[in-house]
């Protein structure tokens, strides 16, 4: 049975994979641009996966080998603790969104191991940017979590689908998902929080990877995509509840519009620079979640 | 099979503890670290304490992250390329460490230790929790309240403005042996001196801005010469004015090569009563007129922002 | 078996952290070695929690006061690592040997 469930879960995360890759060819059609087709992300792997790998001067191998592992690691466990119907989930943990906050400090730990292993410099100059924004970053993903575990007074995620019965929590805490979609900007390198790549420093922490090890991290960066929209609609979307359809079916309907919401902002905000940046974290968010948790709180009692 | 686990996470852990201190660089230590304190909480979660073993691993990978930003401060060998090994007192640590440990296991294997393992099926989660804000809620508290007085604490600390002046005022590097001559930077042009630098650039303006744009420009070379941290982007244009830019690039350069060490013999020693003048008096020269203090305020506003 | 096996490591992280802690000259490192100390207490007391003590909850209460003790000394740590850098350019203990006079 549990063998059974993790297959179903691996294969929704490959076509969960594939359809962030898709989204991201779709949205330069917002801006006028020429959307692609759904095969196009298949053939861009492929043609990834033939080129050679470059190497660099005294590199650290073993991290820069198993960074990409790393990163697709924790995105498929933080996916683990997402109940994919009532009641049900690849682990049953009694401290579900204290794992996923563990995944989300060790993806910042990994892109920075990512920039650092090529010993180059537009990669260490990305990791260490994206140490600095990434730290304020897991603060107001704290908040916001420990906000949604309050109605249902525990830190179980299907505790707290079950709690969504009545109304979700889109609804009894509107600041909670707008909060979270920082927190997954951050986790899967896009838009405005993507202070580890970007143009302006040549890719950063992927400006000296090719081939397989490109891809690697590039599928790695959706499966974090697809992990966080899964539990970001389970907390604040109701997950699998809904009528009329199976419970896996709302919730995989559920995922992709967080997701297609995720690349939206992604491609819609503008960057700033890092320090500007930091301010806005740390002056605006941070207080700003924590107001959140305490109306939260108020509204939970 | 749970001991099993147990006796390889406790391996794993304890190897990469002894890897902290005998890798070549800092990144990889304190990531040693986080996998020791990651096999920890694994025998926490194998040993049924689902909630301590994973908020561990969640506060060190924060922790270690920290310690990762710090070293970029303070560590020379952040990359691990060259061998890196500072120790002191380095046998009397060997034993101390080996006496811990056979002290310490000697009591573990010599006392009789209880046998009472958490019942199957507890909910230890609710149990803490209701420990947490029912009858230790005082212990609880008193966390709270010293985790407050850290955070104060440390920002007062690491705070560079004080009450009696900045806190870098007057620092000098260490000697390379006791009582040796200061190592490191010139105490009159070190990055940690942005006070008095500052100082010293408005001090230039004011004595030499009238003078031919050579000679400015090699005040403006002398400035952003000792400039190490983030005010060389001010100072050379904005202390200067309308001249700025083509003679902050032309003049910048050869100023560091050829008058650099000349200005610092020259101009060093007899500038400084002048630039303690001027550091310490800020307040009484903030009238718009007195043009190279105005400018060495903003100076020293920049650096705050900067560090 | 397990509560020994648990313990055994406990004390070699404290005795590595030990040894760390003192013959470290980085102010960095030497944080490390308090913390490895640290580690090993921490490893120690969930072992006693789950094997000595029935699952009392104060154990586990034990183990967060120790996770606040690590977060304290980080953060006051690092806060006079910055004061002593500022005041000597120093990143080393040799650095502060006027603190014996």
């Amino acid at each position: 049975m549990s063998v059974l469930l993790a297959a179903g879960v691996l294969v929704a995360l490959a076509l969960g994979i594939w359809l962030g890759a898709w989204f991201d060819r779709l949205a330069p059609a917002l801006e006028g641009g020429r959307a692609a087709g759904p095969m196009a992300p298949l053939r861009d792997w492929a043609a990834l996966l033939i080129r050679d790998q470059a190497e660099t001067e005294a590199p650290d191998r073993m991290n820069r080998l198993l960074a990409p592992a790393w990163y697709l690691a924790l995105a498929a466990i933080g996916l683990s603790v997402v109940p994919v119907a009532e009641g049900l989930a690849l682990w049953h943990s009694p401290v579900g969104i204290v794992v996923w906050g563990s995944c989300e400090a060790l993806i910042v730990i990994t892109v920075f191991l990512h920039g650092w292993s090529p010993n180059a410099p537009f990669p260490l100059i990305g990791a260490y940017r994206y140490a600095a924004i990434g730290l304020p970053v897991m603060l107001p993903s704290m908040f916001v979590l420990i906000a949604a575990a309050l109605p249902a007074e525990s830190l179980s995620l299907i505790a707290i689908v079950d709690s969504q019965r009545d109304s979700w929590n889109l609804v009894r805490q509107p600041l909670g998902l707008p909060l979270f979609l920082v927190v997954g900007l951050t986790l899967t390198l896009r838009g405005p929080l993507d202070f580890a790549g970007g143009v302006d420093i040549a890719g950063g922490t992927s400006a000296e990877e090719s081939g397989a090890g490109l891809f690697l991290w590039q599928v790695a960066r959706l499966a974090t995509l697809v992990a966080f929209s899964a539990l970001a609609a389970a907390v604040f979307l109701g997950g699998p509840l809904g009528p009329l359809l199976p419970g896996p079916v709302w919730l995989a309907l559920k995922t992709a519009l967080v997701m297609a919401l995720t690349v939206l902002a992604g491609r819609l905000i503008a960057r700033t620079t890092p320090s500007r940046m930091l301010h806005v974290l740390w002056v605006w968010l941070l207080p700003l979640s924590f107001a959140h948790l305490a109306v939260s709180g108020m509204v939970a009692l | 099979m749970t001991d099993l686990a147990i006796i390889l996470l406790a391996l794993f852990g304890v190897w990469t503890g002894w890897r902290v201190f005998r890798v070549d660089s800092m990144v990889r230590a304190s990531f040693a670290l986080m996998l020791s304190f990651i096999a920890t909480a694994g025998i926490g979660l194998l040993l049924s304490a689902p909630y301590i073993g994973v908020a561990t691993v969640f506060m060190m990978a924060v922790e270690m992250l920290v310690m990762a930003i710090f070293m970029v401060m303070f560590m020379m060998n952040p990359a691990g390329l060259n061998p890196m090994s500072m120790v002191h007192q380095h046998r009397l640590s060997i034993g101390a460490g080996v006496v811990a440990f056979a002290g310490l296991g000697a009591a573990v294997l010599l006392s009789d230790l209880p046998d009472s393992p958490v019942a199957p099926g507890t909910d230890v989660v609710a149990q803490l929790g209701f420990e947490l804000l029912g009858p230790s809620m005082l212990i609880f508290e008193t966390a709270g309240v010293t985790l407050l007085a850290t955070m104060l604490g440390a920002v007062i600390l690491s705070s560079r403005q004080g009450r009696f002046g900045m806190a870098d005022h007057g620092s000098r590097p260490p000697g390379l042996e006791p009582g040796g001559a200061p190592a490191g930077r010139r105490p009159e042009k070190g990055g940690g001196h942005g006070h008095g630098h500052g100082g010293h650039g408005g001090h230039g303006d004011g004595g030499h801005g009238r003078a031919s744009d050579d000679h400015g420009g090699e005040h403006r070379g002398h400035m952003s010469d000792g400039d190490h941290e983030g005010h060389a982007g001010y100072s050379p244009d904005g202390a200067m004015g309308a001249p700025g830019p083509e003679h902050g690039a032309t003049h910048r350069t050869p100023a560091k090569s050829e008058h650099g060490g000349e200005h610092r013999t020259a101009h060093g020693p007899g500038h400084a009563p002048q630039d303690q003048k001027a550091a310490d008096a800020p307040q009484e020269d903030a009238a718009p007129n007195a043009d190279p203090h105005a400018h060495h305020r903003k100076g020293t506003g920049h650096d705050g922002d900067d560090t | 078996m397990t509560l020994i096996i648990v313990l055994l490591a406990a004390s070699a992280l404290f005795g590595i952290g030990l040894y760390g802690a003192l013959s470290q000259q980085s102010f960095v490192m030497l944080m490390m070695g308090l913390e490895l100390m640290l580690n090993g207490a921490l490893l120690a007391i969930i072992g006693f929690w789950s094997r000595g003590l029935g699952g009392m909850p104060e154990g586990q209460l034990l183990a967060i006061i120790v996770m606040a003790v690590m977060a304290i000394e980080m953060a006051i740590g690092f806060a006079l690592v910055v004061a002593l850098y500022r005041k000597r350019q120093a990143d080393v203990t040799e650095a502060i040997g006027t603190l014996k006079r």
